[in-house]
């Protein structure tokens, strides 16, 4: 065999001999704390498909989105006017810096005692905490274009707002969506903490009040349901990455081959 | 004005007006009793800042997150060398890692509050799962993209194996530790106070729960404000750091005309 397929067999077999390897060893378990992936898997199925699908699935992942939304869309305008316009900048950039130091999480009792336990709370709290990536990475990012590219833009006379769309965005884009992604993470962060603080509705509510009342199998369904969203959030998320930049991985591999 | 006082100027008056909007709100009773005005929570932060308790929170938090960086730097750099120095290793822990990476801490903590209770112990085993894992891929990226002419040279030159490690494979791979090293210390002191919130562990973030549920308002802006300020110094010393540990990297050299 040669070395390629070897490798690419061993890849692709250990996650597979991983969960074989669980299933087996935990199968006769009778350690509270590590109940046979037998049983998680049924209370999953039990839980998740779909007693609780549209009450807490749906409700989680409708906020996450919600709030990411308004996050990025706040976090690119506000960007760009802070980048373009020194005065803007002046005036809030030691603000923003301050913010950012908070830890994201920290936020949520905040909004809580403003907001209550509401989806209304959830929301602020998912869109304000994953504000600060994006915002910082499209200042930098639009920060960082080519002073060459600027001028020579200027010497042709494009407009405002050709500058925006046609230079500006593209060249700041790679940047502004590695903030995206980091915002994708603390607004997945802060959905979970803005479920496990006292609400009763949702997968992070669910997994921590099953812990609580020590009904530990539904609490691994619970870890497991995140940790599988989590994940696949992440995989849609390059996909659309992938697709949007195309340009410039396609223009990054040839720099790197030449 | 002079070009160097405006912006100073102009930042002083932006931090001014935010205060100024946050009293107003807070006298005009926009949220109710749960937006104190600006004056109730720096007095409260002063009386905060003069008791043993907070100072032996703040002092648990900052020990417990550079406890566990620290741990997971080292266990984090070891693993790394070990699966990126071997092909068939880091094909089989691939997939594994790629699949736990974009999952956050936060998603275990039910599993660690069960294992170790409201603990140090808990907050310690998050904090270092949550950093370990950017730190060993980080580190298997670096030693993999060793330069493989250096790595040959090196060889060919009679250096033994331990000799290339620490001569050739680990210098080069440090930018990238240096880099996962920027990134785990705040996401440290983060998973810390969410330890702390909503598991009950030791330090800041129980603090902050506390003063919620007691609808104590005042503290509760108070200690996330200092949280806010010792974000920053460990944004800015993980920084500075980098900087000192990597003053001989291409990245941090100054520029010779």
């Amino acid at each position: 065999m040669n070395r390629t397929a070897r490798n690419s067999l061993i890849g692709a077999g250990t996650p597979v001999v991983l969960l074989a390897l669980w299933w087996v060893l935990s199968d006769q378990s009778t350690n509270a704390f590590f109940p046979p992936l037998r049983i998680i898997l049924e209370r999953f199925q039990q839980l998740w498909l779909f007693q609780h699908f549209q009450s807490d699935i749906l409700l989680s992942l409708a906020n996450l989105f919600t709030g990411f939304a308004i996050a990025a869309v706040l976090g690119i305008t506000i960007g760009f006017v802070t980048a373009l316009v020194p005065t803007v900048r002046w005036l809030i950039d030691p603000l923003i810096h301050f913010l950012r130091g908070i830890p994201p999480v920290a936020l949520v009792p905040i909004f809580i005692s403003l907001i209550g336990f509401g989806t209304e709370m959830r929301v602020t709290s998912i869109a304000l905490a994953a504000l600060f990536p994006v915002l910082i990475a499209t200042v930098d990012g639009i920060r960082s274009v080519d002073q060459d590219i600027l001028d020579v833009s200027r010497v042709y006379r494009l407009s405002r707002r050709e500058r925006i769309t046609n230079v500006i965005l593209p060249s700041a884009g790679p940047q502004i969506f590695s903030g995206l992604q980091v915002s994708l993470q603390v607004a997945f962060i802060v959905m979970i903490a803005s479920e496990m603080l006292g609400s009763s509705q949702g997968i992070g509510a669910m997994t921590l009040l099953a812990q609580q009342s020590f009904m530990i199998a539904d609490m691994w369904a619970g870890i497991l349901l995140l940790g599988v969203i989590g994940f696949a959030v992440n995989m849609i998320f390059n996909l659309v990455r992938r697709r949007v930049l195309a340009w410039y991985i396609g223009s990054r591999r040839l720099a790197k081959s030449a | 004005m002079n070009q160097s006082t405006k912006p100073m100027l102009l930042s002083a008056a932006g931090v001014a007006a935010a205060l100024l909007v946050w009293q107003l709100m807070a006298v005009g009773k926009v949220a109710g009793e749960a937006l104190p005005p600006v004056t109730t929570v720096f007095a409260a932060l002063f009386t905060t800042l003069g008791t043993g308790a907070f100072w032996s929170s703040l002092g648990a938090t900052v020990g417990i997150s550079l406890l566990a960086l620290a741990l997971s730097a080292v266990a984090g750099v070891v693993l790394g060398i070990l699966i990126g120095s071997f092909d068939p290793v880091r094909y089989a822990t691939l997939a594994v890692l790629e699949f736990l990476k974009p999952v956050p801490p936060i998603v275990i903590l039910p599993l660690a509050v069960l294992v170790f209770g409201p603990t140090q112990e808990m907050s310690l085993f998050l904090v270092a799962f949550g950093c370990l894992l950017p730190i060993v891929m980080q580190t298997v990226d670096g030693v993999h993209g060793t330069d493989p002419v250096a790595r040959d040279t090196a060889r060919s030159y009679g250096l033994k194996s331990p000799e290339i490690l620490f001569r050739v494979v680990l210098p080069s791979a440090m930018p990238y530790i240096g880099t996962a090293m920027r990134v785990a210390a705040p996401a440290a002191l983060v998973i810390t106070v969410v330890a702390g919130l909503l598991g009950g562990g030791p330090g800041l973030g129980q603090s902050i729960y506390q003063a919620q549920s007691g609808g104590d308002y005042a503290s509760l802006y108070a200690l996330v404000i200092v949280l806010g300020v010792l974000g920053l110094i460990f944004q800015g010393a993980t920084r500075a750091a980098e900087r000192r540990a990597l003053h001989w990297h291409q990245s941090f050299r100054e520029v010779v005309h």
